[in-house]
């Protein structure tokens, strides 16, 4: 009797979970997820890229049924604002986004200038005063700080052309008809990534790296679960399970470099 | 000696409407930069908005259309590829909604592997058309015929069986929409429907169909249940003339196929762009197709946005700067026109109060003043002056005679004379009527005022000549000496004259010492 009482006591504590952050999120509605078109963060051709297999990894552990969809970046932002979705993945912060979304760090990276090699350009000065020389740029997207500085400077010059995503940007590079844009290292297109190298130069911004993560909404989320999913993140990040996915695409050294900051 | 006291702070101040210039110039040049800089932020800010708004609207207007043929897509998950009757029961509520007239025609594709080519369009013609066939004709690994148009209007036909797999742009688009899943859209296109007349350029969206139950999570697991596509049909014109909101007037914008904008590859222009002040490209990516907008602002739009009222600053500002300038100088020299002019009339004033107004000599003030000034000089040097009193004789017969102007003009030539006999630094004046009085100083005795009195009175007697008459006159002179006859002017003046009317009564024209 005494024994068996013992039994049922143990096998109640063992199915009892304290509600901490390792409990994991509340799973009682489903959440939406929003995918968008760039480099090797994500291509709908393949369907695949970095934010994919986070997302993956990500939604396997928070074991909650997730919708993801695929958007352009400048809408997804203004779900994440209105709350209509809840999580995007690789965004930076600034000012205006951190009044509405909170966001758990998986990767951190260097913004660079790719310019045409024809351009004559060595940095950023000979770029910004050449009045010749046209900008490529993503709509609704934000660099590190000097980017954005030389991005406003030439757009209230006329000198931006904005695109919807990264292919049109790469074509007309290639094509002469903009000179320069700003990049990041999952942004080279695995189609093409010989002939936009041969043409052209990187010039590193002097800016530190700037981190990205896990978007959240803050309309949606309420801060305990935007910690329940950033403990997931950051659970990816202690086990490896990032790294691993970030040497997929990029070399070992480069995969660390952008990992662990 | 008076101009001289008034013109240094008026030339100290004529410096002030050059500063007045220089500084509402610099003003102007700052309200006009100012107003410049501004209208061309107010035009940059209005034209980026037109641009971001002309490519949402465009963008959302897809993504409508989109939502339209999920619908359709939809239906699959319920009803097969050949059910023509449940898709034309679906779209034919939608016919007449002008919110869906840029759309030409939804239909199907059935995607069709050569093995099965013979099977398909047997199964076809038993649906009708009887006549039903794969074209353009020739042998190909996959087909993906139209089975099924339902046109939009009603007005468009084209007969079924056009195997889209074969034209490289449609089957570019239904790869892409295979692949990834979503909605593809092709580059420029003629619409089938056209049945070959050009001119009007199209685009087709697709969706890709595939087998119910069947796994789509990868690329390869799409590429395998895909049955079809559904797809919508598009009139660029048209398309766009179903945008919603209202396009920003004065801005023309023209639709290419692809990121380079060519002739070939114009999808669709609301006007013909004349060079404008702004202008700009983006880049669209509309449902994985890039198209680029190219925008710019023509004169109206720059004429409401980037209303440049600067020339209007410049000119104002420069004509107020003048003018207020001008204004400056004005004030600032008739200032010293006036301190001039008040010195003047002021020393005029003064002239007049101390000289008699017939013969501007002084007149008894003045003389008064100038014995004063000579008694206290006399008494601290110990000097001697002369006082002489001078009386015309006998002329009041004279002013009788010819009159009051020629009498005044007989006291002036006498006055002139009794000026011109003595030294600048002795006085001469008139106390009034025919009454002389003068001053003589620096004597060394009686004999010297003495002697001089007879030149005066030689002097006087000379015949005068006025307004064609010849006259003569004489007078009476009494001399007093200081200090011998007296130590202050009410002496002298009394010691002098009685001497003087001595000299009357001794009769007339001589003089008399005190």
């Amino acid at each position: 009797m005494n024994r068996r009482f013992f039994i049922a006591l143990l096998i109640t504590l063992g199915t009892f979970r304290p509600l901490d952050a390792a409990a994991g999120p509340d799973c009682s509605r489903p959440f939406t997820l929003a995918l968008h078109e760039h480099g090797l963060l994500y291509s709908s051709d393949t369907d695949s890229g970095i934010d994919k297999d986070v997302a993956d990894e990500l939604i396997r552990r928070s074991g909650c049924k997730v919708t993801t969809s695929l958007l352009a970046r400048a809408r997804i932002w203004q779900l994440i604002e209105s709350g209509a979705l809840d999580f995007t993945l690789s965004g930076i912060s600034n000012a205006e986004r951190d009044k509405f979304a909170g966001f758990a760090w998986y990767f951190s990276n260097k913004y660079y200038l790719l310019v045409r090699k024809d351009a004559g350009v060595r940095n950023q000065a000979d770029f910004e005063q050449n009045d010749k020389l046209q900008l490529g740029v993503i709509r609704g997207f934000r660099y590190s700080p000097s980017a954005n500085r030389l991005v406003d400077k030439l757009h209230a010059a006329s000198r931006v052309s904005q695109a919807g995503g990264l292919a049109p940007l790469y074509q007309t590079l290639l094509l002469g008809h903009i000179h320069g844009m700003i990049i990041e290292p999952f942004d080279y297109p695995t189609l093409e990534e010989k002939r936009i190298r041969d043409v052209t130069s990187i010039i590193e911004f002097s800016d530190a790296s700037v981190p990205h993560g896990l978007v959240m909404s803050k309309t949606s989320l309420p801060p305990a679960e935007q910690e329940k999913w950033r403990a997931l993140i950051n659970g990816m990040r202690s086990d490896g399970s990032m790294r691993r996915i970030f040497e997929k695409y990029f070399k070992v050294d480069l995969a660390a470099a952008m990992v662990d900051f | 000696m008076t101009t001289a006291s008034v013109s240094p702070p008026a030339s100290r101040l004529l410096f002030l409407p050059w500063l007045i210039l220089f500084a509402m110039l610099g003003a102007t040049w700052f309200v006009w930069d100012h107003e410049r800089q501004n209208a061309r932020k107010e035009l940059h800010t209005q034209f980026d908005f037109a641009l971001r708004d002309t490519v949402s609207r465009i963008e959302q207007r897809v993504a409508a259309y989109e939502q339209l043929l999920r619908g359709v897509q939809g239906l699959f998950a319920t009803t097969g590829l050949r059910n023509r009757q449940a898709i034309h029961d679906y779209v034919e509520p939608l016919r007449g909604d002008p919110n869906l007239s840029g759309m030409q025609v939804i239909g199907v594709i059935e995607r069709v592997p050569s093995a099965r080519k013979a099977a398909h369009v047997r199964a076809i013609r038993r649906l009708g058309p009887a006549d039903y066939s794969i074209h353009p004709e020739g042998e190909r690994e996959i087909y993906a015929p139209v089975i099924q148009r339902e046109s939009y209007s009603g007005r468009h036909q084209a007969p079924l069986g056009l195997d889209t797999w074969a034209n490289p742009v449609r089957r570019q688009a239904m790869e892409t929409a295979r692949d990834s899943g979503l909605a593809a859209i092709t580059g420029k296109v003629q619409l089938a429907i056209d049945n070959g007349v050009e001119g009007n350029p199209g685009f087709i969206m697709y969706l890709p169909v595939f087998a119910q139950g069947q796994p789509r999570d990868s690329v390869a697991q799409r590429r395998d249940s895909l049955i079809g596509w559904v797809y919508a049909s598009f009139h660029m014109r048209d398309f766009m003339a179903s945008l919603y909101g209202r396009q920003a007037e004065g801005l023309a914008f023209a639709i290419y196929d692809g990121a380079v904008p060519s002739d070939a590859a114009l999808m669709y222009r609301n006007r013909e762009a004349a060079g404008g002040a702004l202008s700009a490209k983006e880049y669209m990516v509309v449902a994985s197709h890039t198209w680029t907008l190219t925008l710019v602002t023509q004169e109206e739009f720059e004429n409401r946005f980037g209303r440049d009222i600067s020339l209007i600053i410049a000119v104002a500002g420069v004509s107020l700067s003048l003018s207020m300038a001008l204004l400056a100088w004005s004030m600032i020299s008739g200032r010293a026109r006036a301190l001039l002019l008040a010195a003047k009339i002021t020393e005029e004033l003064r002239h007049m109060a101390q000289h008699d107004s017939l013969t501007g000599l002084p007149n008894r003030a003045l003389f008064s003043d100038r014995v004063q000034n000579k008694l206290a000089h006399a008494r601290r040097q110990d000097r001697r002056f002369a006082l002489i009193f001078l009386d015309l004789d006998k002329f009041k017969p004279i002013n009788d005679k010819y009159g009051h102007s020629v009498g005044d003009l007989l006291l002036r030539q006498v006055a002139r004379r009794l000026q011109d006999s003595i030294r600048a630094s002795d006085t001469v004046g008139r106390l009034g009527g025919d009454e002389f009085v003068l001053l003589i100083g620096d004597l060394t005795g009686a004999a010297d005022a003495l002697a001089l009195a007879e030149k005066i009175r030689q002097e006087v007697r000379r015949p005068y000549t006025i307004n064609g008459h010849q006259l003569t006159i004489s007078c009476s002179l009494g001399v007093a000496i200081y200090p011998d006859d007296g130590t202050d002017e009410l002496a002298l003046t009394k010691r002098a004259d009685e001497a003087m009317y001595r000299a009357k009564d001794s009769g007339r024209d001589s003089v008399q010492l005190a």
